[in-house]
């Protein structure tokens, strides 16, 4: 490779056009969200851009729409994050146990995953519908009271959840799958051959052969799940009484519903710190399981 | 032991109707007419009419379903070739030409790969309005290339040719242009369709960028059309599913012709460790 590094000077043209992009795009927009996070910046107010320190980050910890957010969000990831991993690993099993039609299934399994959040939104609101909805058409058809499935506080963020299983579990399956697939088939030969049953088969080489990949679904999927916001904004918008609002939701508003960036912007240095929290803890705690 | 499988088979594909049904649905209830999709009496339509989607691609003010489609179209284009472009000459540059920290700078730019895109949706917000490119095209396009998922999976792909080729092309004075576009670019073809592909279906679905950077009704991209859009005639379900199947059929062809190369690149997202 000695001719090709003797042209230096020419070879550092060719990051120029990626590397413009990314310190206008990528590296000023940190450093200037780090400023904004400082700043009074209040597009409706006449107060001038001013610095006020900590003030923004003392105001959303008193703030209880930022409470809410932050329970909301964390309500969400719980209810979702367990859910999309056993089901996702569930359905991985079931592909890979597959005598014939593997291919097939896993094609049509993935199709939701291809689908914009808008046109998700919409079919499931459909079905959600409180009048004219598919569910409300099949409980009215047994005999049974309508419910309103995005209209009650306990019931619309669950709803989201399921349809969000429906969009979503597709890509973590086929993940899973190609992991199942590496597994050493000596492995459970041996096993097999020492008489284990295939539940010891699942527990005992399956899962602890998996935890990497599962811990890239768990880390991926609980990301994915702070920063939910087409689902929250298409079906409820945040409502009913705030119960599907979630952080990304009070960015979103915040910065462009009431026009306060700077407040908005440490908002988002908020949730990226939370974000960033959870995934060292999981890491932690995955090595910590492999030690 | 065989039973099993067949028995796992069919349950399995039992699961994967359930999953598609809601898509099904919705192209069917697309077909049916106004009174029909309010009082369903089954599935498939009795009367199939496209009253829904020739009210759909009527042109109308509040509602240029074509030229959000080409927004679409032109904005999602235009972002694959910028992104594959810029990507692989940073990639080349790292991986083949071993520039100067080039490991180093792999790293910077994995590591910005962390961060929540929300973090940047409000300074990327003021900086556009600077630019005077808020309610252009321009906005959605070119901040679109600094994504580092290109550079990562390009260079890790670059690695493995070897660099024979590109040496004997260099001795017989091929320029460092010539090499990168006639050597190593060929060379990189699946890679380039991979990253080509996920790029077009990121960029085609993205939500919270041209909700947040588009301005006037006309200029809006599909997804934020149909969904700004449909809020005025919420309940008419009948008009919003066809505009759904509408928006959505491009991508479901994408995803018919390229489902093997799709499936199997996502397959491999997690053994990457």
């Amino acid at each position: 490779m000695k001719s090709l590094r003797t042209q230096t000077r020419l070879a550092n043209l060719f990051v120029i056009p990626y590397g413009m992009s990314f310190v206008v795009f990528i590296i000023c927009p940190i450093v200037f969200a780090a400023v904004l996070a400082f700043t009074q910046l209040d597009l409706t107010s006449r107060q001038h851009v001013h610095f006020v320190g900590f003030d923004n980050f003392r105001e959303a910890l008193k703030d209880p729409y930022f409470v809410q957010a932050t329970q909301v969000t964390c309500l969400y990831s719980v209810l979702i994050v367990p859910a999309f991993v056993i089901l996702s690993f569930g359905l991985a099993l079931g592909l890979q146990g597959m005598a014939f039609g593997r291919n097939t299934v896993r094609g049509m399994l993935f199709l939701p995953g291809m689908f914009n959040v808008v046109v998700a939104s919409i079919i499931w609101r459909w079905f959600y519908d409180g009048e004219f909805g598919f569910f409300n058409y099949l409980l009215k058809r047994e005999g049974l009271t309508p419910i309103h499935w995005l209209g009650e506080k306990t019931l619309a963020l669950p709803s989201i959840v399921v349809m969000s299983l429906w969009w979503g579990l597709g890509g973590a399956t086929i993940i899973l799958l190609a992991a199942l697939e590496q597994v050493p088939i000596h492995l459970y030969e041996a096993a097999m051959i020492d008489g284990a049953t295939s539940r010891k088969l699942l527990t005992k080489i399956t899962i602890p052969q998996m935890r990497p990949v599962l811990l890239f679904i768990v880390v991926t999927s609980t990301i994915g799940a702070f920063q939910v916001f087409g689902q929250t904004f298409m079906m409820t918008n945040g409502g009913p009484d705030r119960s599907t609002t979630g952080l990304v939701q009070l960015i979103y508003d915040t910065a462009f519903n009431k026009y306060r960036l700077g407040y908005a912007a440490s908002i988002s240095w908020l949730l990226f710190f939370m974000i960033s929290v959870i995934i060292i803890a999981q890491a932690l705690l995955l090595r910590r399981s492999i030690d | 032991m065989k039973n099993r499988g067949r028995i796992v088979a069919f349950v399995m594909m039992l699961i994967a109707i359930v999953f598609l049904a809601p898509a099904v649905l919705m192209v069917f209830t697309a077909f049916k007419a106004p009174d029909e999709v309010l009082n369903p009496s089954s599935a498939i339509p009795h009367h199939w009419t496209v009253e829904n989607f020739a009210r759909t691609l009527k042109y109308s003010e509040e509602a240029p379903f074509a030229q959000w489609l080409l927004n679409s179209l032109l904005i999602s284009t235009s972002v694959t070739f910028l992104v594959l472009f810029v990507s692989s000459m940073c990639a080349f540059a790292i991986a083949r030409l071993k520039i100067k920290n080039g490991s180093r700078i792999l790293i910077v730019i994995v590591a910005s790969m962390m961060i929540p895109g929300q973090l940047f949706l409000i300074p990327v917000y003021l900086m556009l309005g600077w630019f005077h490119w808020l309610d252009t095209p321009l906005a959605l396009i070119v901040p679109a290339t600094a994504g580092g998922f290109g550079v990562f999976m390009l260079t890790q792909f670059m690695r493995a040719i070897p660099p024979s080729l590109e040496e004997a092309a260099l001795i017989d004075g091929c320029s460092l242009w010539g090499v990168y576009s006639q050597i190593c670019l060929p060379l990189c073809t699946p890679a380039l369709a991979t990253l080509g592909i996920f790029t077009f279906i990121g960029s085609w679905n993205d939500f919270l960028g041209p909700l947040v950077f588009m301005d006037s009704v006309r200029n809006y991209t599909l997804p934020v059309g149909i969904a700004l859009y449909q809020s005025s005639y919420y309940t008419e379900y009948g008009k919003t599913l066809a505009t759904s199947v509408l928006g959505t059929a491009p991508l479901v062809i994408v995803y018919a012709i390229f489902q093997k190369r799709i499936i199997s690149s996502m397959a491999t997202t997690g053994l990457k460790d």
